[in-house]
């Protein structure tokens, strides 16, 4: 890169900062535009720092730049000048710097051998947010690395990490402050106009804006002059410790005071002058809010991998805000309840839907010695009396609804609005929209926020906004190893081909609109193989899930095959019959299900899951659905797989790439996926569906007479709890005009009279 | 029409399919020296080798129902293989036993000459041992890196990396153009490999080179030298120490000008072009020895990580290597020992283009496998293995059938007469009665054309 280039890129950067200050004046008026909040850094990525020449192969050729150790056979990373990280998991120290890269960078993906890491802004905050320092983390990557560092990455490291974890956000008394240990660094914040309009000052102080509220309180001691010991097992052992070390060293910091209203405000301001916010809570000091008598059970007994994510959370005696990740069915209601436990203050659990809350209720009473009516539920269902209430369980819906309420709904809102929360849960916290997420984040206040979520990937790239909104990642476990370790299912994936039927795939060429989705999920050849599949696994006794996203074939599929379905429209209360007929009625071994059953439907018994037509390519929904399976089966270690994955895909059409991309996240967990392209034993099965040609073309002509709106998907599932969902529609479908049919025929303009062409212009 | 979609498989003979195409005056002069005989003996069937001891001191022929009883009848087909490789080898024939029945006779040549070859005596191979001590003595180290370097100098040539420019010789050329493995277009002055080629690369390197010596060996005589005496030549080098000099004394003219050809491949080391003296490779000494299983031990460790999302990891610095990888692999990152790729649709369809099939890519990346592979079984992934297939597979969905076209009929009547005995006949392949256009297979053809003949005249 020339240095004229460079240059124009600074300036491009500097304008850029310029117009983000423009806009962030008009923020307050309309809605936050996201990418604009992400701290200057961040946007930087380690990709632009390298200029690493291809080579005739077309791989970028880091040989140049790299220096290879003489002992490089023993060290087990590669770090590339642009942040990919590649780690040896056969290597003796894999452990050690497994546990190291976790802390600094997100796992890109992680198959058997060799994991992909990569350093992101993002990571390397958490990791300051965790403890670590600049120096350690430069040290011991030096240390890891086959080859030396590029100096690049340490630029880069230094550059995220130096002026990251320096303020941190304190609630006390329900009053906010921006606290740090560096009074220069609040001074230099304190300049910024914007932050000084947040500023709280009392009528007294008016004179001296540069006198801050002083303090003293018990920390790390950030120094550490020892010589680091050579060996890499030593280093790590002392990072190890040192984060959890209580050094009960005194360190002066200052503060000054936030008004609340500005919190969101200040926040986003820190970020983008790279001294973003830390949130921490020192609730063993919290004399203001009544403990709770809540504790684990003794019998109650934590994974190791479920304390190691609290020993993140928990790290210096205080609770960190951040987010989780665990696979689904690890047990992440249970961290979440131990950490509620921890913190003993009032604590408001989110989760995504009614079953939901149901499900963390008899999880709080099952893990934890809480008394049953110091539990409230807020939903739109059940409504507890909230008063004393320690333990507060709802839905995002419910407390971001912003029209009208019930007067009973109205004065709970009022009650949660005006205590001081120790802890805030955030169940399945990716699959909420940011706006809505917002505003539960400023109705109520909490000293810490703890996210929970099984797979942090978002299609639109939004799951950087949690960074700043909730914390960093705290945590993330390995899909593979709780699988070996028998903690999750060991699932067997297939992605079934059924070719399309040639009456199928000519309409299937000659369609345009949303139907094109009806005929792929209808095809014949599908509907065989799920059916084969069906019989199959009951001979087996296992339960089964069936999924469908599209209304319309789910109420085909269920009622031609005569199983119980559960989609939007169904009631909360058929819905749990259905759901208790299936875990305990041994006549029901296979329900069919909508998208509404993606998250929070715990399901403990279903160990087969057919997946007939899905949401595009949304990894997510992929992940979350595998999740279903994945708890822990009795006599796990007894077979090579205890359950079962099928996802069903017509061939030639759009679904083959839909699927691919929806594996991609899986697969880079460690995941593989099975192809059959034919299922042994189907054609000797007798009473398949849909054998003859006839009754093809019957189905074909079903399908055809099926109106654009059944090919449509179903609503968002998050809006359930409202019991209302809007869905985009023309006004002819509204008043049941969609099947007549009015044409309007437009003259064509060259016959007009040019005196009238001129008018109308 | 369907051929064209499946690539010419390298048929790569192993030393008896290559001796069996040779014609047997030529065969009975290799047979004049004990090394053919010996190597010929190593290769034969077990049964083949028992019936040559066993009749080896017999000098007159032994009847065939004689040696059909030294078998149980379970194994009646190894003794059928057994004999059948003696014969077309020329081991022995056929000859009437003295009561008229028929019976075999070994090769008196061959029976010679692999008596010498068992026994002793006869005169030193290759000219012997050099007497006289080298100054420049090379060790087997040395030795083993010069033939590699040698060998990856004409593997890089085909892969047309810039490495491998300098050091090839004409002689070279030709051999790889002749054998099809490259081809020179008229435009580019450079040779271009050919999908043979690409085959070829991905093969061990024992494989190699005697595929690469068989085909120098066909156009031995164009260059005026004589078979027989290279091939018996080979032999002679196939049982000599690694690691020994040899002197070139007592060479014909045409084995000299064979061992400079040697010394190209690295097969041979010899200082200097005039020195007296020269070092038999790994490569000649493997030559007829490891032939007939083409998998050999002395492959090096693996060095390839084959993930289930499809990465593929090697651990390596040799251009070559990663030159093969390039060409089914998209190439990520290269650090120092170790180069990231990934393998894709895109990138493995190309390499199906180029005449690879599947199961030569696998067999690569397996051939190849890391240690840390090693320990699973299977080696790679499934997945992996199953999905490389369905690329392959879904090159050719498409069925081909011939047939012959029937169209412009001039009236709807005629179409459907000729429609509807076409379809009785079981032979309609397609048929459009809107267009009036009918497809019969080949088959078909001759039957429906004579019934419209027919029609037609009545």
């Amino acid at each position: 890169m020339g240095k004229r280039d460079k240059r124009d890129k600074e300036e491009r950067k500097a304008k850029k900062a310029k117009r983000e200050e423009i806009e962030y004046e008009e923020e307050d008026t309309q809605d936050v535009n996201v990418k604009d909040g992400v701290p200057e850094s961040a946007t930087r990525h380690a990709e632009e720092l390298e200029q690493a020449a291809e080579d005739e192969f077309g791989a970028k050729d880091f040989r140049k730049s790299l220096e290879l150790k003489p002992d490089h056979a023993s060290r087990p990373l590669f770090i590339g000048p642009n942040g990919h990280i590649f780690l040896e998991s056969f290597s003796p120290v894999y452990k050690h710097a497994h546990d190291f890269l976790i802390a600094i960078s997100e796992p890109v993906c992680r198959p058997e051998h060799i994991h992909e890491y990569k350093l992101t802004p993002y990571s390397l905050y958490a990791a300051v947010s965790v403890g670590l320092q600049t120096t350690d983390i430069i040290e011991y990557l030096r240390r890891l690395c086959k080859t030396s560092l590029p100096d690049g990455i340490i630029e880069f490291i230094k550059l995220c990490t130096l002026s990251y974890g320096k303020v941190k956000l304190v609630l006390k008394h329900n009053r906010y402050y921006v606290e740090s240990q560096y009074p220069e660094v609040l001074q230099k914040l304190l300049k910024d106009p914007v932050i000084q309009d947040c500023r709280k000052r009392d009528e007294m102080d008016e004179a001296g804006d540069d006198q801050f509220i002083a303090g003293e309180v018990s920390g790390t001691t950030g120094e550490n002059g020892e010589p680091v010991p050579d060996d890499i097992h030593d280093f790590y052992t002392k990072i190890d410790n040192e984060e959890e070390d209580e050094d009960e060293a005194q360190l002066k910091t200052v503060s000054f005071e936030v008004k609340q209203e500005n919190i969101e405000t200040i926040q986003k301001r820190c970020i983008e002058l790279e001294y973003p916010l830390l949130a921490e809570y020192d609730f063993r000091n919290d004399t203001i809010n009544p403990d709770i008598n809540m504790d684990l059970k003794p019998s109650t007994v934590l994974r190791p991998y479920q304390e190691k994510s609290l020993r993140k959370m928990f790290g210096n005696g205080r609770a960190r805000s951040g987010v989780i990740v665990l696979p689904c069915g690890a047990g992440k209601t249970l961290v979440g309840v131990t950490a509620a436990c921890t913190v003993r203050k009032r604590c408001l659990a989110l989760a995504t839907s009614g079953v939901a809350v149901e499900q963390w209720r008899s999880q709080f009473k099952m893990w934890s010695t809480i008394d049953d009516n110091l539990i409230c539920r807020f939903t739109s269902d059940a409504k507890d009396k909230p008063m004393g209430c320690s333990v507060c369980i709802s839905t995002y819906s419910m407390l971001a609804h912003s029209t009208k309420r019930s007067w009973e709904a109205e004065k709970m809102m009022e009650w949660l609005q005006s205590q001081e929360w120790g802890i805030m849960l955030l169940d399945e916290v990716q699959t909420i929209p940011a706006k809505m997420f917002r505003r539960v984040l400023t109705i109520v206040n909490a000293h810490c926020k703890l996210g929970l979520t099984a797979t942090l990937v978002r299609e639109d790239d939004k799951i950087a906004d949690l960074n700043f909104l909730i914390g960093p990642k705290l945590y993330e476990a390995n899909w593979m190893e709780l699988q070996n370790n028998g903690f999750i299912a060991k699932v067997q994936c297939a992605e079934v081909w059924c070719p399309m039927t040639p009456e199928f795939y000519r309409e299937y060429l000659q369609m345009k609109s949303m139907k094109k989705l009806l005929l792929y999920a209808m095809n014949p050849n599908k509907f065989q193989a799920c059916q084969f599949l069906i019989r199959y696994h009951e001979r087996r006794n296992d339960k089964i899930i069936v999924f469908a996203d599209n209304v319309f074939a789910l109420k085909h599929y269920a009622i031609t095959l005569n199983k119980p379905y559960l989609y939007g429209p169904t009631s909360q209360g058929e819905r749990l019959q259905i759901l208790q007929n299936f875990q305990h009625n041994p006549k029901v071994n296979t329900i069919f299900v909508s998208k509404v059953a993606d998250t929070s439907f715990d399901l403990p018994e279903a160990n087969v899951l057919i997946q007939i037509s899905a949401h595009g390519g949304s990894r997510r929904q992929e992940a979350q659905r595998l999740g279903r399976i994945l708890r822990a089966k009795k006599g796990a270690v007894a077979e090579e797989y205890n359950a079962f994955f099928y996802s069903l895909v017509s061939q030639d059409t759009m679904e083959m790439q839909y699927s691919l991309k929806r594996q991609r996240f899986l697969v880079n967990q460690g995941y593989s996926y099975k192809v059959i392209t034919k299922l042994a034993g189907m054609d000797e099965e007798e009473n398949i569906c849909y054998r003859s040609k006839e009754d093809q073309v019957g189905l074909l002509q079903k399908v055809l007479a099926a109106t654009d709106t059944d090919a449509e998907e179903e609503g968002v599932p998050g809006a359930s709890g409202s019991g209302m969902v809007r869905r985009t529609g023309n006004m002819s479908s509204m008043s049941g005009a969609d099947d007549a049919l009015y044409m309007e025929y437009k003259k064509k303009s060259g016959n007009a009279h040019p005196l009238f062409k001129r008018f109308r212009r | 029409m369907a051929a064209a979609f499946t690539p010419r498989k390298l048929d790569c003979k192993d030393l008896h399919s290559y001796l069996k195409t040779l014609p047997s005056p030529v065969l009975d002069r290799l047979y004049n020296h004990p090394a053919t005989c010996l190597a010929v003996f190593r290769e034969l069937p077990d049964l083949g080798r028992q019936y040559v001891m066993r009749t080896l001191f017999v000098e007159q022929p032994v009847s065939q129902a004689v040696i059909g009883q030294w078998v149980n009848n379970k194994f009646i087909n190894d003794h059928r293989y057994a004999c059948k490789a003696l014969t077309e080898l020329r081991v022995w024939y056929e000859q009437p036993i003295p009561g008229g029945q028929p019976g075999w006779v070994l090769n008196q040549t061959f029976r010679n000459n692999t008596r010498v070859a068992l026994l002793g005596g006869g005169k030193p191979w290759i000219g012997g041992r050099s007497t006289t001590v080298d100054k420049y003595a090379k060790d087997i180290l040395f030795l083993d890196k010069y033939a590699q370097e040698r060998w990856e100098c004409v593997l890089h040539f085909m892969v047309g990396s810039s490495e491998g420019i300098e050091g090839v010789s004409r002689d070279i050329i030709e051999v790889l153009n002749n054998s099809g493995l490259m081809r020179v277009d008229a435009t580019d002055p450079n040779p271009t490999i050919t999908p043979a080629g690409f085959q070829f690369l991905l093969m061990d390197t024992a494989s190699q080179v005697w595929y690469f010596m068989l085909q120098y060996l066909e156009t031995v005589e164009h260059r005026g030298m004589d078979l027989v005496e290279c091939l018996s030549f080979l032999f002679q080098l196939s049982f000599s120490t690694l690691g020994q000099d040899y002197t070139t004394d007592g060479m014909s003219e045409s084995q000299l000008k064979f061992l400079q050809h040697l010394r190209e491949f690295g097969l041979v080391y010899q200082r200097k072009r005039k020195s007296q003296r020269y070092y038999p490779t790994c490569l000649a000494i493997n030559l007829a020895s490891g032939l007939s299983n083409v998998s050999t031990g002395q492959e090096k460790t693996g060095f390839i990580i084959v993930e289930t999302n499809y990465r593929v990891y090697a651990y390596t610095d040799s251009p070559l290597k990663i030159a093969l990888l390039a060409i089914f692999c998209d190439m990520l990152y290269r650090f120092p020992t170790m180069v990231v790729c990934n393998l894709s649709r895109t990138s493995v369809r190309e390499a199906l283009i180029r005449g690879i099939t599947a199961e030569q890519i696998l067999n690569f990346l397996r051939s190849h496998a890391h240690p840390k592979m090693l320990a699973d079984t299977p080696v790679l992934p499934p997945t992996i293995t199953d999905q490389v297939r369905l690329w392959e597979l879904e090159r050719d969905r498409l069925k081909f059938n011939d047939g012959v076209l029937y169209s412009q009929f001039n009236s709807q009547a005629d179409y459907e007469l000729l429609s509807d005995y076409a379809k009785d006949l079981g032979v309609l392949v397609w048929e459009n009665a809107t267009k009036r256009v009918m497809v019969v297979t080949k088959s078909g053809h001759d039957d429906v054309k004579k019934f419209w003949k027919r029609q037609k005249n009545s």
